[in-house]
C-alpha cells in the first residue's frame, strides 16, 4: 500500500481467546496478529471453525463473560482497547467501529420499523433528536440504494427482501460514520446476483467515504473481489497474510494452497480434478503439538510435528507461518498431495444420446396456493356497483411451470437457479416426494407421474436422493450402520451377515472406514455425514441420483473431496445425476449439461461449454457475471432486485421483472420463443440470436493456472 | 384487523353454541332422575311423574333443547333446581364478586410476574434470580387450597390481622370489604405468578441471546435501551399467549380459593352446582365461564397482533 | 428407548436439580412402596382417646378428629397421589402422543379437526372440566384418574404435534419417503425416537399438575372419598379443625409440596439435560 507509513487504524498482536469447557480449555484464537491501515480493506478468510467471527466480536468487546481474552496489543485509532472502560467500549461500538452481521433477517429486530433501527446510532452516538435522526436515516437508506426510502423506513423487516434487509443493516452501520466497518459474512445468506449488488455497494461506499474495512468471509472469490490484502486463518491461527493478488497468485502456506486447489473454477478449460485437503480441523481442546496444520499437511515433516512454526516473510508485505515456506515454492499442492492432477470428468462422455434416456420429464407442473383459505377471499362489486360480494380467488405460486428434461445414464445434468426458483421442488417431484399437478415422469422406462405408491417400489429402488443439510439428513438416533442398512432391508437386498458386509462395502465406496458403522451421526464431521448420506442413497444400487445442493453446506476443502467422490461414483457405476445447486462453479466443474431455472421455468439449457459461452440468455449472463471469482472477471451485469411484486402471472417472459436487456412490451405479453443456436442449446428469449451472441463473455475461457 | 376480529368473534359464537349443545347433552347423560333428585330419595312415583311433566322432561330431546336454548338467547337461564330461584340474578351477583377478585389477581399476576421474570433474566444466576426461582417453585408446587389454609392459619389465626373468611358488601365499610379480598387475591396471585415469571424469564433470556440483540449491542446502545426497546417487546409475545391460558387457570383457582375462603362468588356457585347436580345452574355457570375465557383469548390474540408486526401486516404484503 | 443420549463421548454433567429432584422423588416413591409396612399405625385406625393430639413422640404428625395418626395417613396418601399423578399422565400420554403424531404427520383435514377439538377441550378451565367429568357419575379414584388424564390430553397433543411437524420437515424423513417407507415405519421408527425428549419433559411436568389437580378435586369433594387418606381430602377435612389442630392440614400439605417440588426439579433438570442446543455438541 502507501509508502508514507501512516499509523495503522487497527493493530492486533497476539490475540488469544479461550473458553473453559468441561474437558479443559478450548483455544478459539491463539496469537492472532494483523494490522489494518486507514482506508484499507482487509479480508479475513477461513473455513468454519477458524475463529474469524471471534476476532470481530473480540474487537467489539462483545464476547461475553465466558470468554477469556488476552493480547499483547489491541489498538484502534491509537487507543488501547484493553484499557478502556466498558462504557468507553460501548461508545466505540456502533460509533467509530461498526459491524454488519451475516444473516440480515435475524440481525434486525422484527418488531421495530426499519427506519428507527437505522436511526438509533445517530441518536445515541451523534446526539441527534429522534426526528432528525429519522430524516437522516431516510437519506442513508437512499444512499445504500434502497428505492422509496420513506416507505421502507416505515416498514418492518419481514416486509423487505433479503438484499434490502442487508442494505438497511449497512445503512445502520454507516449511521454513526464509523472509521472501521466490520463485515461478517455479509453476503453469505444472499443469492449470487444480490451478493454482487451488495459488493458493488460496499466498493462504492468504501471509495466515497474512505472507509476502512475488515471483511470476514469463507468465500475467497468475494475477498478477492473486494480486499486489498488478506489474512488466512486456520484453527485460530494466522497462517498467511499479504496483498490479496499476490497471495492468491502465489500462495506460500500449504493451507492456502490446499484451499485454492480445492476450489472448483468457473472458467472453461481450467477444469481438472480437485485436490482436497485431507482430514479435518484439529480438536481445539486438545490441539496437536507443533504446527496446527501438520496432521493434514502433505509437505510436513518431523520438525513440523514438534515445534510450532514461526512467521517468516516470503515477499514484500507478506508473512507466512510455515517452516518450509521457502523449500516448497514450486512444489504444487497437487503434486505434494499425491493427486496427479488427472484431467477432469469430461474425458469419458456419457452414453450416447441416441440411446433412450434414463430419465425423461415432460411438461411437469406444480403450483401452490399462497396463503390460507381466508387470504383467498376477496370482496368485489360485480360490475363495479351494488353490494360487494365475497369471491374465492386464491393466488398461486407456480413452482414448476412446464419443465421438461432428459438425462442419459452416466450423465450429470446440472440445474442452477437462485433460491425460490423451484429447483428443489423439481428434484423432489421427479422422485414423487411431491405429487405433480400435471406432466409426465418416466424413470427407467416406467411412467410414474400418477402411479400409486405401491407401484413405485422398483423406481424407489432405482432412483435415490442426496440432501443438502448433513445435520438434518441422518436420523440422530440411529447408527450409521442402521442408516445405511435400512434400504438393504427394506428392498430385501441383504440381511444378517450379508447386510453387514454390504454396509462395509458401501462405507468403503464413500471412503469411510468400516468402524464407522457403529457410530452415531453426531460423532461425524459434516463431510463424513454427507458421505453417509451418499452411501445410504447408493445402498439400493440406484441408476439415478438427485443431488439437492449436496455440497453447498460444506467447507471448500471438504466439498472438493465430496465432488471428487461423486465424480468417481458416476464413472464406476454409470450413474445418472440431476445435480441441483446455486453454485455455478460447482456445476461447471461437474456437469455435462446445464439447465438454468428461473421462477419455475427453464430459460436456458445446453452442454456446459454451450451455456458458458455466448450467446447467453440474459439471466445466465447476469448470473455468470455476478459470481465472485479469484481468476479475473470482465463485464458486469447487475440485476434489479425484485420487490415483493406480484408473482409472475403466466404472461410473457418469466424474467421480465428483472431483465437487464428487456425489449419492451413484447416481453410482458408474449411468451418468448425458443432459440437454438446449436443442437441441444436452447435459449428462451425475444432477442435475436445475433444480439445475444454479440455480448462479451463475463468469464475468461482460459484461466491463468493458479498456484504458480 | 377489523375483519380478523369479526372472524374471531364469529368463531366464539360458534364455539359457545357447540358448548350449549354439549352441556345439554351432558345433562342427558347424567344418571339419576332429575325429578328424583329434586324431590329426594323417598318421593312417590306420582310426585315424580308430576314434576317431570311440569319441567317438560317428557318432551323429545330436540324440543327440550330448543326450549332451553331459546330461553337462553333471551337471557333467561331458567330456575335453579336446588335453590329454587331464578339463575339470572344469582349468577350476576356471584359474577360481580368474582370479577373483582379475578381482576385484582390478574393485574397483580401480569404486572408482578413480568417484572420478576425480567429481573431474574437480567440478573441471571445472581442471588435475585435464585430468589425468584425458589419463589416460583413454591408457587407452582403448592396447590391454592393449601396456600389458602396456610394464609388463614398465619394471618387470621396466629396473627389475627385479617378476618379468616367470608365476604362483606362494600356498604359495610371499605376495610371490612377489602380485608376479605386480600386472602383470596394473594392466594390466587401467588400460584399463577410463578407461571408467568418463569416464562418471562426464559423468553427474555432467549431474546437476549438473539442475533438482533447482539446487533443492538454492536450499535453501542445503552443497556436500558437494549432491554426495553429491543428485548422486552419481543420477549413478551409468548407471555401474552400464556396469560390468556392463565385466565382459565384463574377460574379453576377461583373455584378452589372461594371454597377455602368461603367467598360467595362464581367459583363457589359452580362447585355448589356440580356437587348438588343442579343442572340448569351447571349449564348456566359453565356457559358464562367459557364465554369469558374465549373473550380473554380473543383479547390476548389482538394484543399479540398489536405487538407483533409480522401478524399485523401479514395480509398487506403477501 | 429412553431419552438419555446413549453414545460414548457425549457425557455431560448431570444438572444439580436433576439429581436433587430424582433423590426427592425416589424417597417419596420408596415411602409409597413400603409405607404400609413401616407406618406406625394403620392409616384408618381410630384412637378415640387420642383425638386431635398435637405432634409428639408417638404421633409424629399429631392425630385427627378420630384420633387417627396423621403421619401414617400421610404415608398412605403418598400412594394415592403418586398413583394419581402417574396413572393420569399415562392416560394423557397415551392418547396425546397418538393424536399428536397423527395430527402432525398427516396434517390437512385430520389435523384441523383434531386441533379444533383440542381447543374446545382447552376452553374449559382444568378444574371445572375435571369437576364436570366427575359430576356425571359418582366419584371414585379411577374416575378421577381418567378425568385428570383427559384434562391434560391437549397439552401433550400440542407438544407432540409440534415436534412431529418439525421432524417431518427433516431430510431423513424425506429420505425414508424416497425409499417408499410406509407411514407406520416413519412415525414409529424415525419420528417417535426423536420426539421423546420433549414429550418426556412435558409429561414429567404434567405429573405434578395431575397430582395437584387430583388433590384439588378431592379437596372439593369430587375425588377420593372418606375414609381415604388422599392428601387433598385430608386437607379438606382439616378445614373444620383449623383452630384446634393446624397439624392436620399442614403436614399433608408440606409433604405434597415436597413431592411436587421434587418432580418439578426432575422435569426441569431433564429439560436442561436434553436441551436440543446441547444435543449436537458431542462431535
Ligand atoms: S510447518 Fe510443516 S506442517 Fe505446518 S504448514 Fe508448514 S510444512 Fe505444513
Ligand atoms: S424475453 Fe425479454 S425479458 Fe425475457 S429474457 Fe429476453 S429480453 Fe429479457
Amino acid at each position: 500500500m502507501a509508502s508514507p507509513p501512516s499509523p495503522p487504524l487497527l493493530e492486533i498482536e497476539g490475540l488469544c481467546v479461550s473458553y473453559a469447557t468441561a474437558g479443559g480449555t478450548l483455544r478459539a484464537l491463539s496469537g492472532v496478529s494483523f494490522r489494518l491501515q486507514p482506508g484499507e480493506a482487509l479480508g479475513l478468510a477461513g473455513e468454519s471453525g477458524s475463529g474469524k467471527s471471534t476476532v470481530a466480536l473480540a474487537l467489539l468487546g462483545l464476547l461475553g463473560p465466558e470468554a477469556a481474552l488476552s493480547a499483547r496489543r489491541l489498538r484502534f485509532g491509537g487507543r488501547d482497547l484493553l484499557s478502556l472502560s466498558p462504557e468507553e467500549r460501548r461508545r466505540l461500538r456502533g460509533g467509530a467501529m461498526a459491524i454488519v452481521f451475516q444473516d440480515p433477517f435475524t440481525a434486525l429486530n422484527p418488531s421495530l420499523p426499519v427506519g428507527r433501527q437505522v436511526a438509533e446510532p445517530m441518536v445515541f452516538h451523534r446526539g441527534l433528536a429522534e426526528s432528525e435522526a429519522l430524516a437522516a436515516a431516510i437519506g442513508l437508506l437512499h444512499q445504500v440504494g434502497i428505492p422509496r426510502p420513506e416507505v421502507v423506513a416505515r416498514s418492518y423487516p419481514h416486509q423487505l427482501s433479503g438484499g434490502m434487509q442487508q442494505r438497511a443493516l449497512i445503512a445502520t452501520a454507516l449511521a454513526a460514520e464509523p472509521e472501521l466497518l466490520i463485515l461478517d459474512e455479509p453476503t453469505t445468506a444472499l443469492d449470487v446476483t444480490i451478493e454482487a449488488q451488495i459488493l458493488d455497494l460496499l466498493e462504492s461506499l468504501r471509495r466515497s467515504r474512505r472507509l476502512s474495512i475488515l471483511f470476514i468471509s469463507h468465500n475467497l472469490g468475494v475477498i478477492h473481489r473486494l480486499c486489498d490484502s488478506v489474512c488466512i486463518l486456520y484453527a485460530g491461527e494466522v497462517c498467511e497474510t499479504g496483498p490479496t493478488k499476490a497471495v492468491f497468485r502465489d500462495p506460500a502456506h500449504p493451507y492456502t494452497r490446499g484451499l485454492l486447489a480445492s476450489l472448483p473454477r468457473l472458467a472453461l478449460g481450467s477444469r481438472k480434478r480437485l485436490s482436497p485437503i485431507p482430514g479435518t480441523l484439529p480438536d481445539l481442546e486438545k490441539p496437536p503439538p507443533g504446527c496446527l496444520f501438520h496432521p493434514r499437511c502433505p509437505y510436513g515433516d518431523k520438525r513440523c510435528g514438534e515445534q510450532s512454526p514461526l512467521l517468516s516473510s516470503p515477499g514484500p508485505e507478506r508473512s507466512v507461518r510455515c517452516w518450509k515456506a521457502q523449500e516448497i515454492r514450486g512444489v504444487a499442492w497437487e503434486e505434494a498431495a499425491g493427486g496427479n492432477g488427472r484431467p477432469a470428468a469430461r474425458g469419458d462422455e456419457p452414453a450416447d444420446q441416441a440411446v433412450a434416456p434414463l430419465v425423461i420429464v415432460r411438461d411437469l407442473r406444480k403450483r401452490y396456493r399462497l396463503g390460507g383459505f381466508w387470504d383467498a377471499l376477496v370482496w368485489e362489486k360485480p360490475g363495479g356497483q351494488g353490494w360487494p360480494r365475497p369471491a374465492w380467488e386464491p393466488k398461486f405460486l407456480r413452482a414448476l411451470d412446464g419443465v421438461s428434461l432428459a438425462i442419459a445414464a452416466g450423465e450429470v445434468l446440472g440445474l442452477v437457479g437462485e433460491s425460490g426458483c423451484g429447483k428443489t421442488t423439481l428434484g423432489r417431484t421427479i422422485l414423487r416426494l411431491i405429487d405433480p399437478d400435471g406432466g409426465e415422469i418416466v424413470i427407467d422406462g416406467r411412467a410414474i407421474a400418477r402411479a400409486p405408491e405401491r407401484e413405485l417400489r422398483p423406481v424407489r429402488r432405482a432412483a435415490q436422493i442426496v440432501f443438502q443439510n448433513p445435520d438434518s439428513s441422518l436420523n440422530p438416533r440411529k447408527t450409521v450402520g442402521e442408516i445405511i442398512g435400512r434400504p438393504l432391508e427394506r428392498f430385501r437386498i441383504a440381511s444378517g451377515a450379508g447386510l453387514r458386509r454390504r454396509v462395509g462395502e458401501l462405507l468403503d465406496m464413500v471412503r469411510l472406514a468400516p468402524s464407522y458403522a457403529s457410530r452415531y451421526p453426531h460423532q461425524l464431521s459434516g463431510g463424513e455425514k454427507q458421505r453417509v448420506g451418499i452411501a445410504r442413497a447408493l445402498a439400493t444400487s440406484p441408476r439415478f441420483l438427485v443431488c439437492d445442493e449436496a455440497v453447498s453446506a460444506l467447507d471448500v476443502s471438504v466439498q472438493a473431496a465430496v465432488l471428487n467422490l461423486l465424480e468417481d461414483l458416476r464413472r464406476e457405476l454409470g450413474l445418472a445425476f440431476l445435480f441441483i445447486t446455486h453454485d455455478l462453479s460447482v456445476v461447471a466443474h461437474l456437469a455435462h449439461r446445464v439447465m438454468v431455472m428461473y421462477r419455475g421455468g427453464i430459460c436456458e439449457e445446453g452442454t456446459i461449454a454451450q451455456v458458458l459461452r455466448p450467446p447467453f440468455h440474459p439471466y445466465t449472463e447476469a448470473l455468470l457475471s455476478a459470481v465472485p471469482r479469484i481468476d479475473g472477471e470482465r463485464a458486469r451485469i447487475r440485476l434489479r432486485e425484485e420487490g415483493p411484486a406480484p408473482e409472475f402471472a403466466g404472461r410473457g417472459c418469466r424474467f421480465q421483472g428483472r431483465c437487464p436487456r428487456l425489449l419492451g412490451e413484447i416481453c410482458r405479453t408474449v411468451a418468448p420463443p425458443v432459440l437454438e443456436p446449436l443442437p441441444g442449446h436452447r435459449i428462451l428469449c425475444h432477442h435475436r440470436l445475433e444480439t445475444l451472441a454479440a455480448v462479451a463473455s463475463p468469464i475468461a475461457d482460459e484461466a491463468p493456472p493458479p498456484g504458480a | 384487523m377489523i375483519l380478523y376480529t369479526l372472524r374471531r368473534l364469529a368463531l366464539i359464537v360458534l364455539l359457545l353454541w357447540v358448548m350449549s349443545v354439549l352441556l345439554f347433552a351432558i345433562t342427558q347423560v347424567l344418571p339419576g332422575n332429575v325429578a328424583r333428585m329434586i324431590l329426594g330419595q323417598f318421593a312417590t312415583a306420582d310426585a315424580i311423574e308430576a314434576v317431570e311433566t311440569k319441567l317438560g322432561l317428557k318432551d323429545p330431546l330436540a324440543v327440550q333443547y330448543g326450549r332451553w336454548f331459546s330461553n337462553l338467547i333471551r337471557g333467561d337461564f331458567g330456575q335453579s333446581l336446588i335453590m329454587e330461584r331464578p339463575i339470572g340474578p344469582l349468577l350476576s351477583e356471584a359474577l360481580g364478586r368474582s370479577a373483582i377478585l379475578a381482576c385484582l389477581s390478574f393485574v397483580l399476576v401480569a404486572s408482578a410476574g413480568i417484572l420478576l421474570g425480567v429481573i431474574a433474566a437480567v440478573r441471571k444466576n445472581r442471588p435475585v434470580d435464585h430468589a425468584v426461582s425458589v419463589f416460583s417453585y413454591l408457587g407452582i408446587s403448592v396447590p391454592e387450597f393449601f396456600w389458602g389454609i396456610v394464609f388463614i392459619l398465619v394471618f387470621a389465626r396466629f396473627l389475627g390481622w385479617l378476618p379468616s373468611a367470608g365476604y362483606s358488601p362494600l356498604d359495610e365499610g371499605l376495610w371490612s370489604w377489602f380485608s376479605r379480598l386480600i386472602g383470596p387475591t394473594l392466594t390466587l396471585t401467588f400460584t399463577l405468578i410463578a407461571h408467568i415469571s418463569r416464562l418471562t424469564r426464559s423468553s427474555m433470556l432467549e431474546t437476549l441471546r438473539s442475533r438482533y440483540v447482539l446487533a443492538a449491542r454492536a450499535k453501542g446502545l445503552p443497556e436500558r435501551v437494549i432491554l426495553f426497546r429491543h428485548a422486552l417487546r419481543n420477549a413478551l409475545l409468548p407471555t401474552i399467549t400464556v396469560l390468556a391460558i392463565d385466565v382459565g387457570w384463574l377460574f379453576g383457582g377461583i373455584v378452589v380459593v372461594e371454597t377455602v375462603f368461603a367467598f360467595p362468588g362464581l367459583g363457589r356457585l359452580v362447585a355448589f352446582a356440580i356437587e348438588r347436580r343442579d343442572l340448569p345452574l351447571i349449564q348456566a355457570t359453565l356457559l358464562v365461564i367459557t364465554a369469558i375465557y374465549c373473550l380473554a383469548n380473543l383479547a390476548a390474540d389482538l394484543l399479540y397482533a398489536a405487538l407483533n408486526p409480522r401478524i399485523r401486516y401479514a395480509r398487506r404484503t403477501s | 428407548m429412553p431419552a438419555g443420549p446413549p453414545e460414548p463421548g457425549a457425557r455431560r454433567r448431570l444438572p444439580g436439580n436433576l439429581l436433587a429432584g430424582a433423590a426427592l422423588v425416589l424417597v417419596i416413591a420408596a415411602a409409597a412402596l413400603v409405607g404400609p409396612w413401616v407406618a406406625p399405625f394403620p392409616y384408618d385406625e381410630f384412637h378415640i382417646r387420642d383425638r386431635l393430639k398435637a405432634p409428639d413422640a408417638v404421633y409424629w404428625f399429631g392425630t385427627d378428629e378420630y384420633g387417627r395418626d396423621v403421619f401414617s395417613r400421610v404415608l398412605a396418601g403418598s400412594r394415592i397421589s403418586l398413583f394419581m399423578g402417574v396413572a393420569a399422565t399415562a392416560v394423557s400420554l397415551f392418547c396425546g402422543v397418538a393424536l399428536g403424531l397423527t395430527a402432525g404427520f398427516f396434517r390437512g383435514r385430520i389435523d384441523e379437526w383434531l386441533m379444533r377439538l383440542m381447543d374446545l377441550l382447552m376452553s374449559f378451565p382444568p378444574v371445572i372440566l375435571g369437576l364436570l367429568i366427575l359430576a356425571v357419575t359418582p366419584p371414585s379414584l379411577w374416575k378421577t384418574v381418567l378425568a385428570v388424564g383427559i384434562v391434560y390430553i391437549p397439552a401433550i397433543v400440542r407438544v407432540t404435534r409440534s415436534v412431529t411437524l418439525e421432524l417431518a420437515q427433516e431430510e431423513f424423513i424425506l429420505a425414508a419417503r424416497a425409499r417408499g417407507e410406509n407411514a407406520g415405519y416413519i412415525l414409529f421408527r424415525e419420528i417417535l425416537p426423536n420426539a421423546w425428549p420433549p414429550i418426556i419433559v412435558e409429561a414429567s411436568l404434567r405429573v405434578t399438575f395431575a397430582i395437584l389437580l387430583g388433590a384439588a378435586l378431592s379437596f372439593l369433594g369430587m375425588g377420593a372419598q372418606p375414609p381415604s387418606s388422599d392428601w387433598g381430602l385430608m386437607i379438606s377435612e382439616a378445614r373444620s379443625y383449623l383452630d384446634q389442630a393446624w397439624w392436620m392440614a399442614v403436614f399433608p400439605g408440606l409433604v405434597m409440596c415436597l413431592t411436587v417440588v421434587g418432580i418439578n426439579l426432575l422435569g426441569d433438570g431433564l429439560r436442561e439435560w436434553l436441551d436440543p442446543r446441547l444435543r449436537h455438541g458431542g462431535a
